[in-house]
């Protein structure tokens, strides 16, 4: 009896003990607010992409620490799959104590966790004014008439061009000014015949393109409700496709299967244009061979669809802070320096090439900058000025579920299937999974 | 003390400690394997996303049979399962043989290699893989050099033949693993059963199917059965070198599930049913596979 016992004593002790130090695990990783009365506190940010996001979290800290020294920042690099998959997790569980105080998520899974955890986030009106921000970006970051999130990097997309290319093929930077799709095609074309090298690069698991597309014509997968599907009978949408299906049928298109290739295929000069967000100015100037080479022209728009704009957005994501102790110093934290900095987002230009979408930062200095690498063009102020013009659309929580059925159908028309059929059935699927 | 232990004889004694002993590990089980099961099979009747779930019924379950991503899935999954697992199983047995010949010089160096992928990490030769059977990869690359193709072929982008990248993948991945019980078990039968077979003038394949073949039954029911649940529980493979794309042509059940609770907003409660189906189809396979090879009786 007396071993039994002590076996039973040990096994409990084993087990304390293993649970204790799971604890001071936690504890370690900082992810635990020391109490918000005391005059030290420490917040947690979650993000991804260790130059753009976190560079960007660096350059808030060092701001803030200026004004309030005693709070803390830790913070913490995450692939983005992984935050989403974390913060889901914890969120369901009910246990915020190993979430952070503040996390970036991507504009179109915004609204999946603002509706999917209504108390789970700490609606920041009293700290930001919206109409700061670029009107697109409040869509995807309020919910219910509260705000919930500080607008951060602008998607705004640009089309990126090889000037000596289209040179080659006897045309001017100009000649690409506020064209069409169909126009673009035609040019790819020329290019293609005269230089031999694509147009550009397309992987057939992203839609990134046709997102693009339907979104300079204000108009997305869902209707203005966030909830509805609106595949068939969306006029902007089917214009899309068959814009779509003509620049893959064009032999234009060098077809890829993930970012390493699509990088790749532009830095090593294998394609004559990038359609696409502006955060990939930084990938393109990486290949500092190619510096002059390059313009940024506003994208082109859909040639049958009459609200179409040579603006649209492609990614781009914002702050949010979790309803968790500390939040009060997360939100004024944000409030010091994304919220309402217009000096702070002159420093992301210059250091990180990160376009924010605050309004009053386009008047600043470094957004009127020239830059040598695209020939003395002033990309930014260009940008900036194409960001106040995206259409404010809805993207609802279903943006990548409703992609996912579209991949599929977008193969099959493209193999041949009737537009109308496609959309058809994507719209079916797409009501029997969104509900 | 002494009072406690009498009144309890010594064979009650024994068995309380043994009941001790067990009970932790059974506690265990139970709160960390059949409690959660449990839930999920709760879960599994709700529906909505995030923290807004309610009880819907039989409606998941109804949705399953409605769901062509779900269908597809599925499809693609018993696809590998029916083209990989009998060509793993076979490769396995054939090197496990060819191993086993005590005549065979660096025997240990073999058998490192082949066993070698299996303790590889997932993602890593996963990403590897990948690079391997890029369009501009280097499989591509050497089939184009040795003039067997002419054009790439489109190991990633390809319907068809992204499946076969995902299948050779696996293969490379799980023979020698499966490999290694063959050769232990082959270690243990007796030689004298060959040297009477050879004294009797059987063959080399008469052996094979005579001798080996009926030995190693069981072994080879237990490998082909935990090939079958390795299979259907395919996620790391198909995440990673084909992200389940063109389209959806190479998704499996597992990743499915992955997307539904993670990638869209998130319904953990469809996501169980899915998770569920897979439960019920593997007691199903694991079933007949007893049945087809088990005991003939």
């Amino acid at each position: 009896m007396k071993k039994l016992l002590t076996v039973l004593l040990a096994s409990f002790m084993l087990l304390t003990a293993c649970s204790s130090n799971t604890n001071n695990a936690n504890q370690g990783e900082g992810n635990t607010p020391s109490g918000s009365n005391g005059s030290k506190q420490e917040i947690t940010v979650w993000a991804w992409d260790k130059v753009f996001n976190i560079g960007a979290m660096e350059f808030a800290k060092k701001v803030y620490a200026e004004k309030n020294a005693d709070l803390t920042v830790n913070l913490v690099e995450n692939a983005q799959n992984d935050i989403i998959q974390r913060l889901n997790a914890g969120l369901n569980s009910g246990t915020t104590k190993s979430l952070p105080n503040i996390v970036l998520i991507e504009d179109y899974r915004a609204q999946s966790f603002l509706q999917a955890y209504p108390d789970a986030f700490f609606a920041l009106d009293e700290f930001i004014n919206p109409s700061d921000f670029a009107d697109y970006k409040i869509g995807p970051t309020s919910f219910n008439g509260k705000q919930y999130g500080v607008p951060f990097d602008s998607g705004v997309a640009g089309l990126y061009v090889r000037t000596d290319y289209l040179q080659e093929a006897g045309y001017s930077v100009d000649d690409l000014q506020d064209i069409t799709w169909d126009q673009y095609i035609e040019i790819g074309k020329a290019v293609k015949e005269k230089t031999g090298h694509d147009m550009l690069t397309q992987d057939p698991n992203d839609l990134g393109l046709i997102r693009m597309m339907i979104q300079s014509a204000g108009s997305w997968y869902l209707k203005e409700d966030g909830k509805t599907p609106y595949l068939k009978d969306n006029a902007a949408l089917a214009d899309a496709l068959e814009t779509y299906k003509k620049l893959m049928d064009a032999g234009i298109v060098k077809v890829i299967s993930d970012w390493s290739q699509f990088v790749g295929a532009f830095n090593s000069g294998d394609v004559a244009s990038i359609p696409t967000g502006n955060w990939i100015t930084a990938s393109v100037k990486a290949e500092a061979e190619q510096s002059g080479k390059w313009a940024i022209v506003p994208l082109p728009t859909l040639a049958n669809t009459e609200s179409s704009v040579h603006a649209s957005n492609l990614g781009g994501s914002s702050w949010y802070v979790l309803n968790v102790d500390g939040k009060e110093a997360a939100a004024e934290f944000l409030k010091e320096t994304f919220g309402s900095n217009a000096d702070f987002y002159q420093t992301l230009v210059t250091e990180i090439g990160a376009i924010g979408t605050l309004k009053a930062a386009a008047e600043g200095e470094a957004y009127s900058a020239p830059d040598e690498f695209f020939g003395g063009q002033t990309t930014i102020s260009d940008f900036a000025s194409w960001t106040e013009q995206i259409p404010n659309v809805n993207y609802g929580m279903h943006t990548y579920a409703i992609e996912d059925i579209m991949v599929v159908e977008v193969q099959n028309y493209m193999n041949g299937a009737d537009l109308q059929t496609v959309l058809g059935n994507a719209q079916t699927q797409a009501e029997s999974q969104i509900r | 003390m002494s009072t406690a232990k009498k009144g309890m004889s010594i064979q009650r004694k024994s068995n309380l400690t043994g009941w001790l002993f067990v009970s932790l590990a059974v506690i265990m089980i139970v709160v960390f394997y059949f409690y959660p099961m449990l839930q999920a099979l709760l879960l599994s009747f709700k529906s909505g996303t995030g923290m807004n779930l309610e009880f819907v019924g039989l409606d998941n379950y109804k949705r399953l049979f409605t769901d062509t991503t779900f269908r597809t899935a599925l499809t693609n999954t018993f696809i590998y399962l029916i083209v990989q697992v009998p060509i793993m199983i076979i490769l396995a047995l054939f090197l496990s043989v060819l191993l086993n010949n005590s005549q065979l010089r660096f025997k240990g160096f073999f058998r490192t290699a082949i066993f070698l992928p299996a303790v590889t990490s997932l993602v890593a030769y996963s990403v590897i893989f990948k690079y391997l059977f890029a369009t501009d990869g280097l499989v591509n690359k050497f089939l184009m050099n040795l003039h067997l193709i002419q054009t790439p072929i489109a190991w990633i982008t390809d319907p068809f033949w992204a499946k076969i990248t995902i299948i050779i993948a696996i293969t490379w991945r799980w023979t020698g693993y499966n490999m290694i019980f063959y050769l232990s078990s082959l270690q243990n039968i007796d030689n004298s059963i060959y040297e009477a077979a050879r004294i009797d003038g059987a063959s080399a394949t008469r052996q094979f199917f005579g001798i080996t073949i009926p030995l190693l039954k069981p072994i080879i029911l237990f490998t082909s059965i935990t090939s079958t649940i390795g299979t259907l529980q395919l996620f790391d493979e198909v995440m990673n070198i084909t992200k389940g794309g063109p389209g959806n042509a190479t998704t499996s059940i597992s990743q499915y599930i992955y997307n539904l609770s993670f990638k869209y907003s998130s319904d953990f409660g469809y996501a169980a049913t899915v998770s569920y189906s897979i439960v019920v189809i593997i007691i199903i396979l694991a079933f007949l596979q007893f049945k087809l090879a088990g005991d003939d009786k």
